[in-house]
């Protein structure tokens, strides 16, 4: 079937593969932080009570969530020019990227906020906090730990995303194995080694959060034990 | 003036648009409505099979959500074709989002039928019920209510997912777009029409997901910040 | 008046043998957690048993092992007359004839009722739909909610649904009827109402096994009261000389915080 399977060619292919690889990995940490510096101001708009600070945010993340990343990227891509900016694709690139999981994470936060239990802001209430304290002694240290693992989620579904960018001809991981299934003709070789070299990173992500899920679960809450 | 131009040549896309948009529901109906067979059966099979069944799927599960749905679309449409397989886009298409479909939806309905509090399966088990009457009566029914709202946040991003099969050339709604912009090259308004044409598929799913989960009664109290 | 199929749920069957829950030396663990400690205990038919003693000895395990919903790790557990371990059993069989009601009462949220108590007989007994109807109807009249037999478990209070729970089991005409705590979690205006139906059903010649710290229903129907502690069985005596005259340290001491509430 596969049956000329080239492990050589894999091989010689190995250090394109690598520096694809590379550039999907630093690009997606780019995109992530521009996501979470999106979806943190996304969500304190939204959670604002003046209806005229939330709509812009509720019409970005509801616009967000309701097209494919790939329409919002050729959007970018297409329509950036048309408005006098020049970008490279790979700016373009994370830029979509940023705005797409920002959107995400804005809802990831604002369901990590709004899982505290009113009894904690009772309790903070009752002790005479402002709100400012409550925020920052009460609300937010707990929503912090709730929301990480969920950032983490997203965090690989943006890794995963960043494949998208290869069809603007930005020279990260996907596009390496295209180079190779179109150069050697040989696209067997060519995605099964893109597809394991996202399996690598889809891996270590996950790690990262178990690991993250324990450190969170490690901090003592209430010991119930029944009677 | 160039804006008219160009809303004139949109306006003859429109047989294009449409032969688009037919593509995306296509796939995506096909692809929904075979993934959550296969997913359902595959959900029940994780959540309750023997061991190394659960293992396999829980293998294939891990490897369809860990890598790009970009790369698995073309790993179907340019491996198969050496395998034998001859297939067209449409196919490839279809094939590779139904299976991503079946993979999310299996996590879906095997954590749905985890969450059914433990007591009911003992009370099942405690009068006789056969494994399979338990997941009939009691366990399924009551799993229903938990998976249907993230079930159809999935089917809003398998819906999008569907734009991606606009890379091996498949005429939907995406690549319209991008056959467009060609001779129009305007990209905020193409995008932007391209882009209300999922709007009005995808939003009132989402809303309607948004409802279901809300009557599911969300234990969240809104808090008063 | 046709005899309902559920009213001879406490008739003894003859040529059965003669003891119906057999424990010899039975072990159990959960982790390091030695819960079950060499048990060894015979249950007659007819028999009314109270188990009772402090939290986390092992009374709940005792019973959840006798319908298999715990297993035994070593020892010898024969419930009417079949071995519990031994891959020849047919447990959903035998679970027919072991009835549970549950601390936490394990209702189906989504049927009412009269579904709840008939699910079972009409898909495990194949006991048809109308006669298996007509039974369940007659248990809830029994139990006292022949008014409720169309609600849904939300509907009804903790007693209520405790109640509903005891009919569901009776309806499969069980010989043993097992109750985990079964008033543990209600209010404590609703707890006669659910031990007068079990006085009913013991009155009615069931053997029954009941964890429960109502010591009043232990007093009543009771034959015998088996104290545990630490997964031991400490003491086993008939009622009156439980209460009165407790042999040892830690059956007097656990008597005396319950008895002074």
């Amino acid at each position: 079937m596969l049956g000329n399977f080239s492990f050589r060619v894999i091989l010689e292919s190995l250090p394109a593969f690598g520096s694809g690889l590379a550039t999907t990995l630093w690009l997606s940490l780019i995109a992530f932080a521009g996501a979470l510096a999106v979806g943190i101001i996304a969500c304190a708009l939204k959670l604002q009570p003046a209806k005229l600070l939330q709509a812009p945010a509720v019409v970005f993340i509801d616009a967000i969530r309701a097209t494919p990343l790939l329409a919002q990227l050729y959007f970018l891509y297409f329509g950036l020019p048309r408005l006098g900016i020049v970008l490279p694709e790979l700016v373009v690139g994370i830029l979509a990227l940023s705005l797409n999981s920002g959107a995400y994470v804005a809802e990831i936060i604002r369901a990590g906020i709004l899982s505290i239990p009113r009894g904690q802001v009772e309790a903070g209430i009752s002790s005479g906090m402002t709100f400012g304290q409550r925020m920052r002694l009460v609300i937010l240290p707990q929503a912090f730990k709730v929301t990480i693992p969920p950032l983490l989620g997203q965090a690989i579904v943006l890794v995963k995303d960043s494949a998208l960018l290869s069809l603007i001809a930005v020279a990260e991981l996907t596009r390496a194995g295209q180079s190779l299934a179109s150069d050697r003709f040989m696209p067997a070789e060519a995605f099964i080694t893109t597809a394991a070299c996202y399996l690598i990173l889809y891996y270590g992500l996950k790690a990262l959060a178990a690991l993250s899920a324990r450190w969170v679960g490690l901090r003592p809450a209430r010991q119930d034990r029944p009677a | 003036m160039m804006i008219w131009q160009q809303l004139q040549s949109l306006v003859g896309s429109y047989p294009l648009a449409l032969r688009g948009l037919g593509t995306t529901v296509a796939v995506s109906l096909i692809g929904l409505l075979a993934g959550s067979l296969v997913g359902f059966a595959m959900g029940m099979l994780r959540a309750g099979g023997n061991r190394p069944v659960r293992l396999v799927i829980g293998a294939w599960v891990d490897l369809i959500r860990g890598t790009p749905f970009l790369v698995q679309i073309f790993l179907i449409f340019f491996i198969l074709p050496e395998a034998g397989i001859e297939l067209e886009a449409f196919t490839a298409g279809v094939i590779a989002l139904s299976n991503l479909a079946a993979c999310f939806i299996c996590e879906i309905v095997a954590g749905g039928i985890g969450a059914v509090p433990k007591g009911q399966v003992e009370a099942a088990l405690a009068s006789g019920l056969s494994r399979w009457q338990r997941m009939r009566h009691v366990v399924l029914p009551q799993a229903m209510r938990i998976i249907l709202p993230p079930l159809v946040g999935q089917y809003v991003l398998l819906i999008k997912d569907s734009s991606v099969v606009s890379a091996i050339g498949l005429t939907d709604l995406t690549r319209v777009g991008w056959l467009v912009v060609q001779r129009v090259p305007n990209g905020l308004l193409v995008f932007g029409i391209i882009g209300l044409g999922y709007f009005i598929v995808c939003y009132p799913l989402l809303a309607i997901a948004r409802r279901i989960e809300r009557r599911m009664g969300a234990a969240h109290a809104e808090v008063q910040l | 008046m046709p005899k309902s199929s559920c009213d001879d749920a406490t008739a003894t069957h003859p040529g059965r043998h003669q003891t119906v829950i057999e424990f010899r030396g039975v072990n159990k663990w959960f982790g390091p957690l030695h819960v079950l400690r060499e048990v060894t205990l015979d249950v007659q038919p007819k028999e009314v048993v109270v188990v009772c003693g402090p939290s986390g000895s092992g009374k709940s395990t005792l019973i959840r092992c006798i319908n298999g919903l715990e297993t035994i790790k070593s020892g010898d557990l024969v419930v009417d007359g079949q071995r519990l371990g031994d891959p020849a059993t047919d447990m959903p069989r035998l679970r027919t004839e072991i009835g549970f009601v549950f601390q936490q009462f394990n209702l189906y949220p989504h049927k009412t009722a009269l579904q709840n108590v008939t699910l079972a007989p009409i898909h495990v007994r194949r006991t048809p739909r109308a006669e298996a109807e007509q039974a369940g109807r007659e248990l809830l009249a029994k139990v006292g909610l022949a008014d409720k037999v169309d609600a849904y478990p939300s509907q009804l209070s903790g007693g209520q649904q405790q109640r509903v729970a005891i009919a569901r089991s009776l309806c499969m005409r069980p010989k043993i009827m097992l109750f985990d705590e079964p008033t543990s979690a209600l209010d404590p205006e609703m707890i006669s109402e659910v031990l007068d139906v079990m006085v009913a059903v013991a009155e009615e010649g069931m053997t029954m096994m009941v964890v429960t710290h109502e010591m009043g229903f232990a007093r009543k129907v009771a034959q015998r009261v088996v104290f545990m502690d630490q997964g031991s069985i400490v003491e086993i005596g008939p009622p009156e000389e439980f209460f009165s005259d407790p042999k040892t340290d830690r059956s007097r001491a656990f008597l005396s915080k319950i008895l002074h509430h």
